[in-house]
């Protein structure tokens, strides 16, 4: 009796496994993703995962802010994860409270702090 | 290019991880020491090869020195030719298990279609991991950002412990992945947070590898396959063998540290296998703070089995094996407690001094929203299928047995483990609801293996393959 019991439910599992991994891939659309995802370098993998228009913003930034300089950002939520990955791409330059740029991030601008 | 030196890094780190449990296990007396099958010995070396470069790493910034690939593998060279030549002197070695499995023929289909799933799994893991980089909030915002330094650097920078480290989330988040990464960076050359994404479905594996050999040695081919694929196809798991977080790595550990503290438990022949459950579990700490709460969880039980069997075995072994496994936890543990003192580096989300009786009862009304964030997780099975009704069932249904023996020592490990997570939760600053909504389900990966473990021990009266 337990046996069948626990047959029935292993039979449940792995029709759940099979419906949960399709959804992942197809309901959830990761497939698209990985279609995307797949022929682009690291770099287009980047701006695909942050948003090509975020990204394509930061390398800007990257471009404009020596390594050694500080920056502040404005128009972001503290916790946000643009924020997060704006402070891991644009590493080593670093938030600081006497900033050299300010950067908005809802206008996607970057401005010297002392003009 | 990237791809053959990450090879290398993968392989280094195995190297010097054999080397390290050549020393631990290595003996010419084959009967006292716990065989391990090939595969179990290649993850477990590559679990103790990661976390003892990092250590090394942690090590090199108290000396001041930088990072170079040759710079960190060179100190090995000594260990290798220590092991070389007790090997030429005295013949020790690793005993492997050399078992071999005879084929099932009446569940033929049915090994099949496990291997598939498992393999299916596993394939999809390294897929997930490695098509993007790293991206998710926690990976990023916390690990990667540090690696990123100290690859910018070749070196913790002297001034990332006093100045640095604030500017970030979480200081005082174990180094072990961080600095784990900043090797592979170095190897490569370059930060590819692409390719060092494999750290992870690389201990995906391991666990499951541990999982599938640790059912092996009391139960048979299919069994253990049965119980590999359902820890496999657990979507939760999969989910983090892929996103950079630091679950699985601390899953590893722990599990394998258990694993090695039942075997001690049941064989007590030799303290050998306790040296590297004691070295595991460190490295769990050493990975996430969680891990001191396993450290923790495993010392209860080895004093427990001490305190038992004195009166039986009042051996020294008996005696000592408690104190050198809080000393060799310890002392792995050392150089990172010592810098977090010495630089102030504290939690600021949970606090220990609130851990008495006072405070406790003033937070009881927590345990409403922890216990009904628990129960939404354990009854959704996006993340989970059947696992946690399943599990509820096979407890019902064999009561009788949860407690005896070495099931004994799982059951209590699985509810301490259960009991120090409500405890993170009411001492912790953080507002509940949201705490527990965020991180149960996290949580319950840590001790997952050992569940699933727990669930083949409980079952296997029951299920006759």
């Amino acid at each position: 009796m337990i046996y069948r019991i626990l047959k029935i439910l292993f039979a449940v599992w792995v029709g759940l496994w099979m419906a949960f991994f399709v959804r992942e891939l197809f309901i959830k659309n990761n497939i698209r993703d990985y279609e995307a995802l797949i022929s682009r370098t690291l770099e287009g993998k980047h701006a695909y995962v942050t948003g090509d228009k975020l990204y394509g913003f930061l390398s800007h930034c990257k471009e404009i802010m020596p390594e050694i300089a500080k920056y502040k950002f404005v128009n972001i939520e503290e916790g946000s994860l643009d924020r997060r990955r704006a402070v891991y791409y644009l590493y080593p330059r670093v938030e600081g409270k006497d900033p050299d740029f300010i950067i908005d991030m809802a206008q996607l601008m970057i401005k010297k702090a002392k003009e | 290019m990237e791809i053959v030196a990450l090879s290398g890094g993968i392989i280094a780190l195995i190297f010097i991880g054999l080397n390290v449990l050549h020393m631990v296990m290595g003996s010419s007396k084959e009967n006292r020491c716990l065989p391990l099958f090939p595969l179990e010995t290649i993850f477990i070396s590559y679990g103790i090869g990661l976390g003892f470069i990092s250590l090394e790493m942690l090590i090199f910034y108290l000396f001041g020195v930088k990072f170079t690939v040759y710079g960190l593998l060179i100190p090995w060279v000594v260990l290798i030719a220590v092991n070389a030549i007790r090997y030429v002197a005295h013949r020790d070695k690793i005993v492997i298990e050399t078992r071999t499995t005879e084929s099932e023929e009446r569940y033929k289909f049915l090994n099949i279609f496990l291997i598939s799933g498992i393999s299916l799994e596993a394939v999809y893991a390294f897929f997930r991991a490695l098509i993007k980089p790293i991206e998710s909030y926690d990976a990023v915002a916390i690990y990667a950002i540090k690696s990123k330094i100290f690859f910018i650097a070749k070196a913790i920078p002297e001034t990332y412990f006093p100045i640095l480290i604030h500017g970030f989330p979480h200081p005082d988040y174990p180094l072990n992945i961080p600095l784990s990464e900043t090797f592979f960076y170095i190897a490569m050359g370059s930060l590819n947070d692409q390719l060092v994404k494999i750290i992870f479905p690389l201990f995906f594996l391991g666990i499951l590898i541990l999982l599938y050999y640790a059912i092996r040695r009391f139960a048979s081919r299919t069994y253990a396959l049965l119980f590999t694929f359902l820890l496999a196809s657990i979507p939760h798991f999969n989910a983090y063998a892929a996103n950079a977080y630091q679950e699985l790595p601390l899953s590893f550990y722990y599990f394998s540290s258990a694993l090695l503290l039942f075997s001690w438990i049941e064989d007590k022949k030799s303290l050998r296998p306790l040296v590297l459950s004691a070295i595991m579990v460190a490295l769990a700490g050493w990975t996430k703070n969680e891990g001191l709460m396993y450290c923790a969880i495993n010392t209860v039980l080895v004093l427990f089995f001490s305190m038992r069997t004195i009166r039986k075995d009042m051996t020294w072994k008996t005696l000592f094996a408690p104190i050198a496994y809080i000393v060799i936890v310890g002392l792995l543990l050392l150089p990172w407690i010592w810098i977090k003192h010495k630089f102030g580096i504290a939690n600021d989300e949970i606090n220990l001094a609130n851990l008495n009786p006072v405070y406790l009862f003033n937070q009881i009304h927590k345990l409403v929203p922890i216990f009904y964030e628990l129960q939404k997780q354990l009854f959704g099975p996006k993340k989970w299928i059947l696992l946690w009704p399943v599990v509820i069932f096979a407890a019902a249904l064999n009561y009788r047995k949860l407690f005896k023996g070495i099931r004994g020592y799982i059951s209590v490990s699985i509810i301490l483990a259960f009991l120090g997570y409500i405890l993170f939760y009411m001492i912790s600053y953080v507002d509940v609801v949201f705490f527990a909504s965020k991180t149960w389900a996290r949580f319950l990966l840590h001790f997952l293996p050992l569940l699933v473990l727990w669930l083949a021990y409980i079952l296997k009266e029951d299920v006759k393959i």
